[in-house]
């Protein structure tokens, strides 16, 4: 799961109250309201964790 | 002093547990789900793009729930589950 | 040792009021607001009240634990109710548990929307709810402590602690407490809980996610389409939830403006006609940015106009409030219901 570091709480305690331990990619916030230049580093820091999480 | 708890609750039954098969990110088929607040979908769409370098993305797939503020309907998350072995989501808040 | 969270009573040893409020603030059981000390003895005498209500509680989401009546009576307790209260209270947890109403969503949500509890029928007198002037303002103590004690269940049972799982960008002051009363006496069509099909005897509480009211000021009109002019004016938000998320509203109508209204021929319907026509939004007023998103989202517009909800049934009508020229909208967070349960006699 791709969430930004503002909303990695929320994402903690629902994953908590259902017992699950998610596994997070956590970028900068915020996502909504980025043009498409501001976008891209998002894009790179999201890539970049989901390559090193699925390594095998 | 002897106080209630306003926290207190029992423990929701337990759902069942699902048994996770092995996952292989180099070839299976990925699901890419949005939560459907603005850029979600254009940061999974980049993502995919930049996989384009390491793997076939051809069966990366995009879905979504319906509305940002609502859950996702079961129907969406049974047939992601019965396609994929992997989901990808963004939360683009 | 057993964590508190476990425990459903607490030896707190020997703490004054002072004290204890600064334990429950450590605990993070507070809305910030002093509150009442929810002993064994005092949640024993709300719980008294509701024992004939043996309909169990569903898991609360978020957080996803059951509730006692012990528990929920604490929170009751420390909101400053009267144990006669307790069965209102309770019914709106019942409403806002219903799934429809979303109540994971609209916890969670960055919107700033608050549980709105309105109660209609006899028990209205019965609790002295404030239906007149300034219902929707401080001074009653059923009005303030009911719809607090709603907020504290949200906050301790359901898990929306603000900042972790309520994520609201601003909040909303009527997240404290947000209870009135139908004013079903200068009403001159059917109360709101007759409308979906209660009887008139029946003691209802219909809660809605709602925001806090916008005021709909109109000292000029003399008319009943010069009011609903205003009032669908006040209504063609292009910032509201509801123009996207679809969903309904209330426009609680000030007894002055109903009875203008019901004078020059107006029901509920055909307000509920003229203000679905008249309160939609041109797209002139809404960026194209903004257009984009509510087309991928699924909310199309109706040739240059965008609706601000499903359909006329999703603006709700009722009469609150005492003396003067004001009534009043109140948008949902969008993807809600509204909610309504008779209170257990």
């Amino acid at each position: 799961m791709i969430a930004t570091e503002t909303f990695k709480p929320l994402v903690l305690a629902q994953a908590k109250a259902r017992k699950i331990e998610p596994k997070l990619i956590v970028v900068k916030h915020p996502v909504g309201g980025l043009n498409a230049e501001e976008l891209r580093e998002r894009i790179e820091t999201a890539t970049k964790g989901l390559l090193e999480a699925t390594k095998q | 002093m002897r106080i209630v708890n306003p926290t207190f609750g029992l423990a929701a039954a337990a759902g069942p547990t699902v048994a996770l098969k092995p996952i292989n990110w180099a070839t299976d088929a990925i699901a890419l789900i949005s939560n459907s607040k603005p850029n979600a979908r254009e940061l999974l769409e980049g993502v995919k793009a930049k996989l384009g370098a390491f793997r076939n993305v051809d069966n990366i797939e995009f879905h979504a729930k319906n509305s940002a503020s609502q859950a996702a309907p079961k129907e969406l998350i049974q047939a992601v589950a019965g396609k994929y072995r992997a989901a990808l989501l963004a939360l683009g808040d | 040792m057993t964590d508190i969270a476990e425990q459903e009573v607490i030896d707190i040893g020997d703490l004054d009021v002072e004290a204890f409020n600064e334990f429950a603030t450590e605990q993070g059981w507070s809305d910030g607001m002093p509150l009442y000390v929810p002993t064994e003895e005092k949640v024993a005498k709300f719980v008294e009240r509701v024992r004939g209500d043996n309909r169990p509680f569903p898991p609360v989401p978020p957080r996803q634990i059951v509730p006692t009546l012990q528990s929920l009576a604490a929170n009751a307790v420390m909101a400053g109710c009267k144990p006669e209260y307790f069965p209102a209270v309770t019914a709106a947890m019942r409403g806002v548990l219903d799934p429809e109403y979303n109540l994971h969503g609209t916890l969670a949500t960055t919107h700033s929307c608050a549980p709105m509890v309105m109660i209609s029928g006899p028990v209205r007198k019965e609790l002295d709810i404030n239906c007149g002037s300034n219902c929707f303002g401080q001074g009653w103590r059923a009005n303030a402590t009911i719809g607090r004690a709603l907020g504290l269940m949200l906050l301790n049972i359901a898990g929306a602690k603000p900042g972790e799982m309520d994520r609201s960008t601003q909040g909303n002051p009527a997240k404290f407490t947000f209870c009135f009363g139908e004013n079903e006496e200068e009403n001159p069509w059917q109360p709101y809980h007759v409308q979906r099909g209660f009887a008139p005897t029946d003691s209802v509480v219909t809660v809605m996610s709602g925001e806090g009211p916008h005021n709909l000021n109109d000292h000029g009109s003399t008319s009943g389409i010069g009011l609903l002019t205003t009032f669908a004016g006040g209504m063609a938000n292009p910032g509201a939830n509801t123009i996207y998320g679809k969903g309904p509203m209330f426009i609680v109508i000030g007894p002055e403006h109903a009875a203008t209204l019901k004078r020059d021929g107006f029901t509920i319907e055909s307000i509920r006609e003229e203000l679905w026509t008249r309160s939609r939004v041109h797209v002139s007023r809404i960026s194209e940015e903004n257009q984009e998103t509510y087309v991928s989202t699924g909310h199309k517009p109706d040739g240059e106009w965008f609706s601000i909800g499903r359909s006329p049934q999703d603006i709700h009508i009722t009469v609150a409030g005492g003396p003067g020229k004001h009534s009043a909208f109140i948008p949902s967070f969008g993807g809600t219901t509204v909610a309504s349960v008779r209170i257990a006699p």
